[in-house]
């Protein structure tokens, strides 16, 4: 194998399923977001002589938004993102074993489906730097920099993504008032 | 109404201020009730998404798609450097005629090692890795589980193209602890399974034939050994490290030439 495709596999690759999780963030379906992953890759392979220093993971997720949003251009867009669905690749399934008992295991899933609905329901601006930051532990600088936009705005749009999520968490807590935390 | 400080607690919440702001902005919470509700909002929705949303991972088919891809860029960018590598190379005149048949002659020859070596056995670490990982998710690791040699042998004479040599290293930390059939270079390959500490380590073997095969590979991340014993080929497919995988491969060759001195 030659020297760039190994270091290729040893810088870019590990943050293949931080690149999936955004795409599927910012996708309509899973195949869409399989195709923006898939073709992020290949330009990051291409591009990789450029990326010199900096940090690998920022620098791969920025190629996945750009390929997401091509992919999304010329399509009409709407709130609406497709939720995890049965069979997906989902990680720590072992801890399934440990949970005592079914019934608070189906409740524990139902509540995971809660917050997956709830962000799926913020508009794409908001959804994508909540990800970026809550989920893939980006700071701003980084959130500047895979967005395209100044940190400032980064920190606005940040603000308002969670309290837009603050106020359906409230909503669904309202309407389901056993489940307060 | 909003504290005009709200952005600033969220910058400190995130880690983006340096310790004398902290303090400063420490300080202005202790009074401000607005921003010490913040403070624990913000905290709140940090451990439910990071614990509640699902946490998904590429698929396994995705993963297989892109090595595919990355495979067919890098053999055409190896392609493509040959030939820029050719044009740019200016002799002096005077030597070109005498010279191009010859520097024509092996730029081609070079190519075809270059590009025609790893392609003859592309398709097949391809096919080796997407049958490893295949075989990690529930259910599809072992047809046939047992620990016992003696139960695993007799099972591929009657599911696989061929019978490789099955034996139990427990004692050197590599467990047998199963077989399976695999579609393999058209022909029902038998799998070893073997487990080594936390790693699963699949050996493939299969009828070997003129295609010639490099000594090993690595692909995403899975390391690949193989080797000819006989008349079969084999692959030892795994995520342990290299001197792992290289342990169970010199066990597995050290038996076999007891077993059947050539």
């Amino acid at each position: 194998m030659d020297d760039k495709r190994g270091r290729f596999e040893a810088q870019v690759l590990p943050h293949l399923d931080a690149a999936y999780r955004l795409a599927r963030w910012l996708a309509r379906s899973p195949a869409d977001a399989d195709d923006a992953v898939q073709e992020a890759l290949l330009r990051a392979f291409r591009g990789f002589d450029a990326l010199r220093g900096s940090d690998a993971k920022a620098w791969l997720l920025a190629i996945v938004r750009n390929c997401s949003s091509t992919a999304r251009r010329g399509e009409q867009r709407r709130a609406f993102v497709p939720l995890p669905e049965e069979g997906d690749a989902v990680a720590g399934e072992t801890m399934i074993a440990t949970t005592p008992d079914p019934e608070s295991a189906a409740v524990h899933r139902d509540d995971e489906r809660t917050f997956d609905r709830l962000v799926a329901s913020l508009s794409t601006e908001h959804r994508e730097v909540l990800v970026l930051r809550e989920i893939e532990d980006m700071d701003y600088r980084e959130i500047a920099t895979i967005t395209n936009l100044p940190i400032g705005t980064v920190m606005s749009r940040l603000a308002r993504a969670r309290s837009a999520l603050k106020a359906r968490w409230l909503q669904e807590l309202e309407a389901k008032p056993h489940a307060m935390p | 109404m909003q504290c005009p400080e709200a952005l600033r607690v969220q910058a400190y919440f995130d880690g983006e201020v340096d310790a004398v702001s902290a303090a400063d902005i420490e300080r202005h919470a202790e009074g401000c009730a607005e921003c010490r509700a913040l403070l624990g909002d913000l905290e709140r929705m940090r451990t439910a998404l990071r614990s509640e949303l699902t946490h998904l991972r590429a698929p396994p088919a995705l993963r297989t798609r892109i090595t595919a891809a990355l495979n067919e860029e890098s053999s055409a960018r190896t392609a493509q450097r040959s030939t820029t590598a050719r044009n740019t190379w200016r002799t002096p005149p005077f030597w070109a005629g005498a010279m191009s048949g010859i520097g024509v002659s092996a730029v081609a020859a070079a190519l075809v090692l270059l590009l025609f070596a790893p392609l003859l056995s592309k398709p097949l670490i391809d096919d080796l890795v997407g049958a490893h990982m295949r075989s990690l998710m529930p259910a599809h690791l072992i047809d046939v589980e047992s620990t016992d040699k003696h139960t695993v042998k007799p099972w591929f004479a009657s599911h696989a193209d061929v019978s490789p040599l099955v034996a139990d290293f427990a004692a050197q930390g590599y467990r047998l602890i199963g077989g399976r059939a695999d579609y393999l270079e058209h022909q029902r390959s038998a799998v070893v399974v073997y487990q080594h500490g936390g790693h699963v380590i699949n050996v493939f073997s299969w009828a070997a034939n003129d295609r010639s095969l490099p000594k090993s590979a690595t692909r995403d991340g899975y390391h690949l050994l193989f080797w000819r014993a006989g008349d079969l080929d084999y692959c030892a497919v795994s995520d342990t490290g290299w001197d792992e995988l290289q342990g169970l491969v010199q066990l597995l060759t050290n038996l076999g030439s007891r077993d059947h001195p050539e």
